[in-house]
């Protein structure tokens, strides 16, 4: 049943966009994507997701520009001629840590590539012997789940939401989304 | 058989009596010099948070060690007698001589290099005053 409401929703879209308002544009597009997606109620709903977005598309022309001014990064060890990166100076190797105990990549740091190489195994030397973290801080680990976990929920409510447009499509993925959460 | 060197931190539990942390720095003393081998660095970085728990505890005091050795099997037996020691909760043992070896590699080219680059300082800085001088401007933009 769901198939043909979609079916029938999308040769109806097309007459719409011809006829066309700038306005019917962007539902329309909704419309033909959910209708292609048929099978995956779940990759339709995101497509939707980004349809509505459809404010992004002349956002995108205007990121390409670039036109701020990035800052060249220089590997912080080759500036100061460092041969050799000690696991002991926890001060320095927390510096291209994450706050939860991850190393952070190259692009985000500047580090040329055979710095990084022994940073990396600084890091995990220092790990070893409990100056750096494994995986989140010192101050205890379960607080940070317990709030993953409603942040999780937030989301797909919300998208729920805004999706409230196209009726084929919501009541599937809302039925579906209670059987999971029940079944985990 | 060359020389190794290595790094021996380990972890004693907060709050242990100084004998006791004393008992385990002889023990290690003392099987270095019986298989042959150099305490060269003794610290002591006295208590440090932990950036998780070990043995549950948050805080530990740290030793450090570096030990000069030609037998491997000593490091084997430290680890060993380290291992049975209640008052230690972690220790780590790194070698450090091969990490030493290429960083004096390194130095030593990267000397080489500039004692060589005299000779070639004539077209560098041709080169490089072009481009400091439209750089210089640019910098001033945002100052002003």
């Amino acid at each position: 049943m769901a198939e043909e409401q979609k079916q029938a929703t999308a040769p109806s879209a097309p007459p719409r966009r011809d006829g066309g308002g700038g306005h019917g544009g962007g539902h329309s597009g909704g419309g033909h994507s959910g209708g292609s997606h048929s099978g995956g109620s779940h990759g339709g709903l995101r497509r939707e997701g980004g349809g509505p977005g459809g404010a992004g598309g002349p956002g995108g022309p205007r990121r390409g520009k670039r036109q701020y001014f990035r800052k060249k990064k220089v590997c912080k060890f080759c500036v100061e001629k460092m041969d050799f990166i000690d696991y002991k100076r926890a001060d320095i190797l927390s510096q291209f840590v994450q706050e939860r105990g991850k190393i952070l990549p190259r692009r985000m740091t500047g580090v040329c590539s055979r710095h990084q190489r022994w940073l990396g195994v600084a890091i995990k030397r220092a790990r070893n012997i409990a100056l750096l973290p494994f995986a989140g801080s010192a101050a205890g680990t379960q607080q940070p789940r317990a709030v993953v976990a409603p942040a999780a929920g937030a989301p797909a409510g919300g998208s729920a939401g805004t999706h409230a447009a196209p009726a084929a499509a919501t009541p599937a993925p809302a039925a579906a989304a209670p059987t999971e959460v029940s079944n985990a | 058989m060359e020389e190794r060197l290595y790094d021996l931190i380990f972890i004693a539990r907060p709050a242990t009596a100084e004998e006791d942390v004393k008992k385990v720095l002889t023990v290690i003393e003392h099987t270095c010099t019986e298989k042959g081998g150099k305490v060269e660095k003794a610290e002591t970085w006295g208590t440090r948070k932990l950036a998780y728990k070990v043995a549950k505890h948050r805080e530990g005091m740290y030793y450090y060690q570096q030990i000069r050795t030609s037998h491997p099997d000593l490091i084997a037996e430290l680890e060993r007698r380290l291992r049975v020691q209640d008052t230690v909760i972690k220790y780590q043992t790194v070698r450090l001589d091969e990490d030493l070896k290429r960083q004096k590699k390194l130095v030593d080219k990267r000397d080489k290099r500039t004692a060589r680059r005299p000779r070639r300082a004539t077209a560098p800085p041709a080169a490089a005053a072009p481009q400091a001088a439209p750089a210089a401007p640019e910098h001033n933009v945002p100052a002003s």
